[in-house]
């Protein structure tokens, strides 16, 4: 199938590696159907594109690649709505921002996937451990000046 | 609004399986305990709120991201497991 996007003009996308988030994103419960896209430059930034919005894509990372500890605790109820046994066994995600000339990652609010089923779910982590604005990296030139 | 007044121990019900026990109170904190079923989220809202501005700003997020000095490289298992999940490949 082809998905339209505004950044990445048309994608063909075999629909049976599309992502589904029963419960959409907190803010954008509407949208349901994501792919997530994987750019040329063997990065650790992808970008999760909805199938529905042209317009609406977010950046996401592996969290852990940057945060070392970062974990996330995945509740009974959670684990079993994502059909994973353990919570080993979920693929995390953070959704990107930018933010004062830094790169920032939401850890407070992960995406938390089961790979095999394709299903995820945006968590709201309650202790404030992590942040929504965890700095993963400077912008080069950025110094501590606010850019946003 | 509906408002109920409630001594501590008592609880309100929503719907069948819902249920809101006032657990203790000490001068202006109230402290609350839920009983929901595990399809039925439950947060305190000025965290779910800050999640969902956070959510709002990064959709705006355009360009890219790849050539950052200081990103880490991933580590080839979670690369696999991630390329297991992705649906394309994007020119940067």
């Amino acid at each position: 199938m082809k998905v339209r996007t505004s950044r990445f003009g048309e994608v063909e996308i075999d629909p049976s590696r599309l992502l589904v988030f029963p419960h959409g994103l907190l803010g954008f419960a509407r949208f349901r159907t994501f792919a997530l896209l994987q750019p040329d430059d063997r990065g650790v930034f992808y970008w999760l594109q909805s199938v529905e919005d042209p317009e609406l894509a977010f950046v996401v990372t592996d969290p852990t690649a940057w945060v070392s500890g970062y974990q996330v605790p995945i509740r009974p109820g959670e684990l079993t709505e994502l059909g994973l046994e353990k919570a080993e066994d979920a693929t995390i995600f953070a959704i990107v921002n930018r933010r004062d000339g830094a790169i920032t990652a939401n850890l407070q609010g992960p995406i938390v996937m089961n790979a095999a089923s394709r299903t995820g779910i945006q968590l709201v982590l309650s202790d404030r451990t992590w942040s929504t604005r965890h700095e993963l990296v400077r912008l080069p030139g950025a110094a501590a000046a606010k850019t946003a | 609004m509906l408002v109920l007044s409630r001594h501590c121990e008592e609880a309100i019900m929503i719907g069948d399986d819902v249920e809101i026990v006032v657990v203790d109170i000490r001068g202006d904190k109230v402290r609350l305990g839920v009983n929901a079923p595990a399809r039925v989220a439950v947060h305190r809202k000025e965290i779910y709120e800050s999640i969902r501005q956070e959510n709002a700003q990064a959709a705006s997020l355009h360009g890219t991201l790849g050539a950052i000095p200081g990103t880490p490289s991933l580590a080839h298992q979670r690369a696999a497991a991630i390329q297991n999940i992705a649906a394309a490949r994007i020119s940067a």
